[in-house]
């Protein structure tokens, strides 16, 4: 038996580039020890992302990280969880990431139930480009890009989650590492699609009080709130005067690659006695 | 030009009327003969009943294209074949045979003095009605009655039609057998046969019959595919229709992603996860993907995607062809972002060429574009089946990536320098290979790097691999005498045209040679070079307005520095080039040349 890994054994040694007092941080450290909670194996463990200052994340993991391209990190974590379906695969992304140019890759990975964690690290705002608004800005803030205030009606992603059917949807906060930790663990053990909204404030663009804002606002879920009915998790997603934290809706169902097995590659594999030489693929080519 | 032993048939009329079907049972009769087919379909857009062409061109020789003219024209419906009437040229002295009871008045049919001569008129949809109660097997019913006419092979055409309804009933196979037969009977007792057609042809070996669609599936199955991601897009969804079905039997997984931009990143994602992936789709479809394409080619990941073109810009065409995504195959993405550009030219090929895009994308670690086209994709070809069996000719080579040594492992550097570019690759459940992959500028460790130095470096290392790649699979087709002073240099789907109209030239006395390149980029100058050399002319034929090979090409070779005038010979999408098309721009060339003596 090799030696436990420790939460150090999982740095890549790459320096964050985030500016000080940067959310992400927190939930980095969070990550790491859930990784030493659950012993994961670097080589075994796939950590993708997208496009943000979040995205840039894998880079400070030791494990097989991919800083891939905008709004893309569910289709290739999905391509990596197909293609190594005993590896655990974390996909990575910000609110701009995965709400806006990305915002149509989820429901899919969430109704195929592709069995991979999908931590969205939000800051309601454009960071990486510098201080633009983003899906989760709220109505009215200025931004760079919304000199008069912002136009749209926040986006609200725990109810679009639970409405996509997504198996596991949680909320957790970067400011507060021990609730990070424990539901970054669950959700990474969650067999089938795991989404987590966590709150990680952005203080360069949205000002130093965000942490301060969200202890207010927020509230932790107790054992007594239950996670698998769909219209209390309705109900505390659209509450957005007071913010939910911990599990809000969970189901349990077959994931894809479950499914494939079953419905696709036992069938298929009786059909053709095994493994198909050409010359019998050939056969089908026969006038 | 009537030649008995090589023949085309076409067949026009409505959706419902059988059309494909009937020309799919007699393509496969005549390839179970051993006979030399070829097979183009045309539909309206519509998807369900609407026209429908079938143009069946069987021969006793190899055949290159779909044949210019019509030998036998058979119509369920002439309102139906007006709308084919551009694509499907008649020849002077046509056999026609249509249903007597068809609507339109025989003086608006559309046949000069002379196609009127060998007209029979055969109440097919009244046959199947008496026999079977319905007019549905009036497609069989003339499957007999021209067959009867013409000589075509009967026995196979019988064994063609119980194959293809062989998991229906067996009343429906003998309701099928006996309108063959009833329409071979009408034309025995109530036809006077006055045309000179009689099909003559020697039995052979099988032959098997390919759409390039499948030829490409089949392909990819060969070279070791695991795993296939897409969405479906005419004229490429066959490719993923057959893999979606014959993958999983090899313990591969094939997924409908919900866009083009999910499909490339999907594969470019189980690439590093360390498996054979590809994607196929058609142009609309690449313009989607060119970022995740650059993205593999920065990333250093080997994957394949098939572009199955089609008429553009735009949804343009779909069920049409054109070789108008070119440039965007060489140059779509942002950046200078190598990738790999292969052109099949027949079905065949487009076999040989899906192994040989897997193989330099696993060897070189970069993406390859297989750039086929509606015209090969959706046609269909006898092919000798030891072609496929026995890797007698082309390009069958498999190839595994190469992972890093225990030392290597050591001290590893993902995106280490080396001198032919291409750095061992570890991928998950490799340990100590762990590795950051990306599509942001990285040092040789993957690293983040904005460093300007570091990008010379590295942006050269990505393209140093052409080099290699360039003169490891140096391949190109020739036809003709080397020594012709008039040549041509043509692409993809347009060889068949082009080494059909460089024989018949060379025949009537006319010298003319061809080139045909399968690797188009990068692109290898010196045979090229070698060519044009001797030559005054040279034709460049495309199925592109904008002339993009031409263009292409003009970056290479300095044409005038060789005395070579190049002559364009552009055409829009659309209908692929007859052979009688090159051949006139031959003859008009080669009577430039011969008065400027």
């Amino acid at each position: 038996m090799s030696e436990a890994l420790k939460t150090n054994d999982y740095k890549s040694g790459l320096k964050p580039i985030w500016c000080p007092g940067c959310g992400d941080f927190g939930f980095l450290n969070a990550l790491l020890k859930s990784f030493e909670t659950l012993q994961l194996k670097p080589e075994n463990t796939a950590v993708c992302s997208g496009i943000g200052c979040s995205s840039r994340l894998p880079g400070y993991v030791k494990a097989y990280a991919f800083n891939g391209v905008h709004g893309r990190v569910l289709p290739f974590a999905t391509g990596v969880k197909m293609a190594s379906p005993e590896s655990t695969v974390i996909a990575i992304g910000g609110d701009g990431d995965g709400f806006s140019i990305g915002a149509g890759h989820i429901g899919h990975a969430a109704r195929k139930n592709i069995d991979i964690t999908y931590f969205v690290l939000d800051n309601s705002i454009y960071g990486l480009t510098k201080g633009q608004a983003s899906p989760t800005t709220p109505l009215g803030v200025k931004t760079k890009t919304t000199f008069y205030g912002n136009m749209g009606m926040t986006f609200n992603p725990v109810r679009m989650l639970i409405a996509y059917n997504a198996s596991y949807v949680a909320r957790t906060f970067s400011g507060d590492p021990k609730h990070a930790q424990k539901i970054i663990t669950e959700a990474i053990q969650h067999k089938g699609f795991s989404f987590v909204e966590v709150l990680s404030p952005c203080v360069t663009f949205r000002g130093k009080d965000q942490f301060k804002l969200i202890r207010e606002k927020s509230y932790y879920l107790d054992d007594t709130y239950d996670y698998t009915n769909e219209v209390k998790a309705f109900d505390v997603a659209n509450n957005e005067e007071r913010i939910a934290m911990g599990l809000i809706y969970k189901q349990s169902r077959p994931t894809y690659d479950e499914i494939i097995q079953t419905n696709v590659t036992d069938k298929a594999k009786a059909v053709s006695n095994g493994t198909p030489h050409i010359d019998d693929l050939l056969r089908m080519f026969h006038p | 030009m009537l030649n008995n032993k090589n023949i085309v048939i076409g067949i026009a009329g409505s959706g419902g009327d059988g059309v494909i079907s009937a020309g799919e049972i007699l393509v496969n009769a005549a390839s179970s003969e051993g006979l030399f087919v070829f097979m183009l379909k045309s539909f309206g857009p519509q998807i369900r009943g609407g026209e429908s062409s079938v143009r069946v061109r069987m021969s006793d020789m190899p055949v290159q294209t779909q044949g210019d003219k019509i030998d036998i024209l058979v119509v369920l419906s002439w309102s139906n074949f007006l709308r084919f009437k551009a694509e499907m040229v008649l020849e002077d002295k046509v056999m026609i045979v249509s249903d007597c009871d068809d609507p339109m008045p025989d003086e608006e049919v559309p046949l000069t003095e002379s196609q009127r001569e060998y007209w029979y008129k055969i109440p097919f949809a009244k046959i199947s009605e008496d026999l079977t109660g319905a007019k549905l097997a009036k497609n069989i019913v003339m499957l007999g009655a021209v067959s009867e006419l013409f000589n075509l092979p009967k026995d196979a055409l019988q064994k063609s039609i119980e194959k293809k309804f062989k998991y229906k009933d067996k009343e429906i196979i003998n309701s099928n057998i006996s309108a063959l037969k009833a329409g071979q009977e009408f034309v025995k007792k109530e036809i006077k046969k006055r045309d000179p057609l009689t099909f003559e042809y020697e039995k052979r070996e099988p032959r098997l019959v390919m759409q390039g669609n499948e030829a490409i599936a089949l392909g990819a199955m060969y070279a070791g595919v695991e795993y296939y991601a897409g969405y479906p897009i005419t004229p490429s969804t066959e490719i993923m229709e057959w893999i979606s079905r014959y993958l999983p039997q090899k313990n591969g997984i094939s997924m409908q992603m919900e866009d083009e931009l999910a499909s490339i990143n999907a594969i470019v994602g189980a690439s590093f996860a360390g498996k054979k992936a590809m994607t196929a789709t058609s142009g609309p479809g690449i313009s989607l993907m060119n970022e995740g394409i650059g993205l593999a080619s920065m990333a250093e990941l080997p994957i394949v995607i098939i572009n199955v073109q089609r008429g553009g810009p735009s949804t343009g065409m779909p069920t049409k062809t054109e070789q108008g995504d070119l440039m965007q195959a060489i140059w779509g993405s942002h950046g200078d972002s190598p990738r790999v550009v292969i052109a099949p030219c027949d079905v065949e090929d487009c076999f040989d060429s899906t192994v040989l895009a897997f193989y330099i994308a696993e060897k070189y670690q970069m993406p390859v574009i297989v750039l086929s086209d509606q015209f090969i994709g959706h046609r269909k070809e006898s092919i000798h089946p030891d072609s496929i069996r026995s890797q007698r000719s082309g390009f069958r080579k498999i190839y595994h990536r190469d992972t890093p040594s225990e030392e290597e492992l050591k001290d590893y550097k993902r995106y280490k320098i080396t001198e032919n570019g291409v750095s061992p690759v570890t991928y998950l459940g490799i340990k100590g290979g762990e590795y950051l992959g990306s599509g942001i500028e990285h040092f040789e460790n993957g690293w983040p790097a904005g460093d300007v130095a570091n990008h010379y470096v590295m942006t050269e290392k990505r393209w140093k691999k052409f080099d290699h790649i360039k003169h490891e699979f140096r391949f190109e087709r020739f036809y003709g005498p080397k020594n012709a002073k008039l040549g041509i240099i043509a692409w993809g789907s347009t060889k068949g045209a082009v080494k059909e109209a460089v024989n018949k030239a060379n025949d009537m006395g006319i010298s003319v040679g061809a080139i045909i390149p399968q690797l188009i980029f990068p692109f290898l100058i010196e045979p090229f070079k070698e060519f044009i050399k001797n030559k005054d002319r040279v034709i460049v034929p495309e199925l592109s307005y904008a002339g993009q090979f031409r263009r292409y090409l003009r970056g290479f070779l300095r044409f005038s520095q060789y005395n070579c005038k190049v002559t364009p010979f552009r055409k829009t999408g659309g209908a692929p080039f007859m052979v009688e098309e090159i051949l006139d721009k031959i003859k008009e060339e080669w009577e430039k040349m011969e008065a400027a003596k």
